[in-house]
């Protein structure tokens, strides 16, 4: 369900992008998702093509790109996958870090034909 | 042959530029509007009840139900003295900027000060999406445990005030609230910590004070 919320935002905003850029035909939408985003690819999917009947997009593709998770140790200064190491560090064992990526929802970009 | 068009927007960052946006218009007009969160069952419409009573001589109150069994909700409210729209949410987990501003277009808000809306009850993506609300709180309840905010600590960080509800309870669960607190607090120095008790009263008198200092507050240039 988060996903449908989600889903309907992005869409929005992609059909707003194509309105003011003129462009009218979107072959493909790239959506990038980190892996720390509460959002579920394939549900992601499914909302998507669910919400997208009677809009510009109904007949674009959807590819969905996934950003790791990875964080940097407080203590220690290792980089390493969160998700992986269940959110310890795997050299000092500590905790405490910042997310460096990972959890981010984005429209990465759209492959539009290319006229003759 | 397909020609590739970066866009890189994040789905969230056009969320919060258009919270901001609300919010701003909201300062402008010295409407107040509240954010409320919790679990669902943990007492956001018992507690709503006891706020319109509370201070419903002093100020006009709005509500925006858009928690889920809340056909039932947006009576209980109006029954106490608010004004009270249902929002037709769908299902949707969280409300977004955009559908907040549309809650308020169908509340009406000329004769509002202080509009409140009873958010989907779920204490994971309410928090990563901002509705343009002046203040956020929420609630926990007693009976959901004293370590919510390890599992949920995003909720924690964003509230500005947290209503411990159920506080009647308290001797039969093996809730410790100092350590709540204090992880609570960790997560969110800033945060306001009130114990109710929305069944009996006990508190909601210190709650309606934060909240009407919170108007106050907003209503200063
Ligand atoms: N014991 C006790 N029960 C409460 C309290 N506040 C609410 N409840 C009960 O908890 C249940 C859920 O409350 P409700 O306000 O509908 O929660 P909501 O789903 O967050 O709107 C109802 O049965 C309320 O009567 C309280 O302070 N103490
Ligand atoms: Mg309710
Ligand atoms: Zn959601
Ligand atoms: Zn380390």
């Amino acid at each position: 369900m988060h996903e449908m919320t989600l889903a309907i935002q992005a869409i929005r905003s992609v059909v707003e992008f194509a309105q003011e850029n003129g462009i009218e035909n979107i072959d493909t939408v790239v959506l990038e998702i980190g892996e720390l985003s509460l959002v579920v690819p394939e549900y992601m999917e499914e909302a998507w093509y669910a919400a997208v009947p009677h809009t510009m997009l109904e007949r674009s593709k959807l590819k969905i790109d996934m950003v790791p998770g990875n964080g940097i140790c407080l203590d220690c200064g290792q980089v390493y996958n969160i998700v992986e190491n269940k959110g310890r560090c795997p050299k000092c064992g500590s905790d405490s870090k910042d997310v460096l990526c990972g959890e981010e929802f984005n429209i990465k970009e759209i492959l539009v034909p290319e006229e003759e | 042959m397909l020609r590739t068009i970066e866009i890189k927007q994040s789905v969230f960052a056009d969320n919060n530029r258009e919270a901001d946006s609300l919010r701003a218009e909201l300062k402008e007009k010295g409407l107040f509007l509240l954010n409320l969160m919790s679990s669902p069952g943990s007492g956001k419409t018992t507690t709503l009840v006891r706020t319109i009573e509370a201070l419903r001589d002093e100020l006009r109150i709005g509500i925006m139900e858009a928690d889920i069994d809340s056909d039932v909700d947006a009576h209980t409210v109006q029954d106490a003295g608010a004004k009270a729209v249902q929002l037709h949410t769908g299902g949707m987990c969280h409300l977004t900027a955009d559908m907040t501003r549309q809650g308020l277009e169908a509340l009406g808000t000329e004769d509002v000060d202080l509009a409140i809306l009873e958010n989907v009850g779920n204490l994971v993506c309410p928090a990563e999406f901002d509705t343009g609300a002046s203040k956020s709180a929420m609630i926990l309840s007693v009976p959901e445990g004293d370590d919510k905010p390890l599992k949920y600590p995003l909720m924690f960080t964003v509230c500005d005030c947290l209503i411990v509800n159920k506080i009647d309870v308290m001797p039969y669960f093996d809730f410790d609230y100092e350590a709540m607190c204090e992880r609570a607090k960790k997560l969110n120095p800033n945060i306001e910590i009130i114990p109710i008790s929305a069944k009996t009263g006990e508190g909601v008198e210190k709650w309606a004070d934060w909240l009407r200092g919170q108007v106050k507050a907003w209503k200063e240039k």
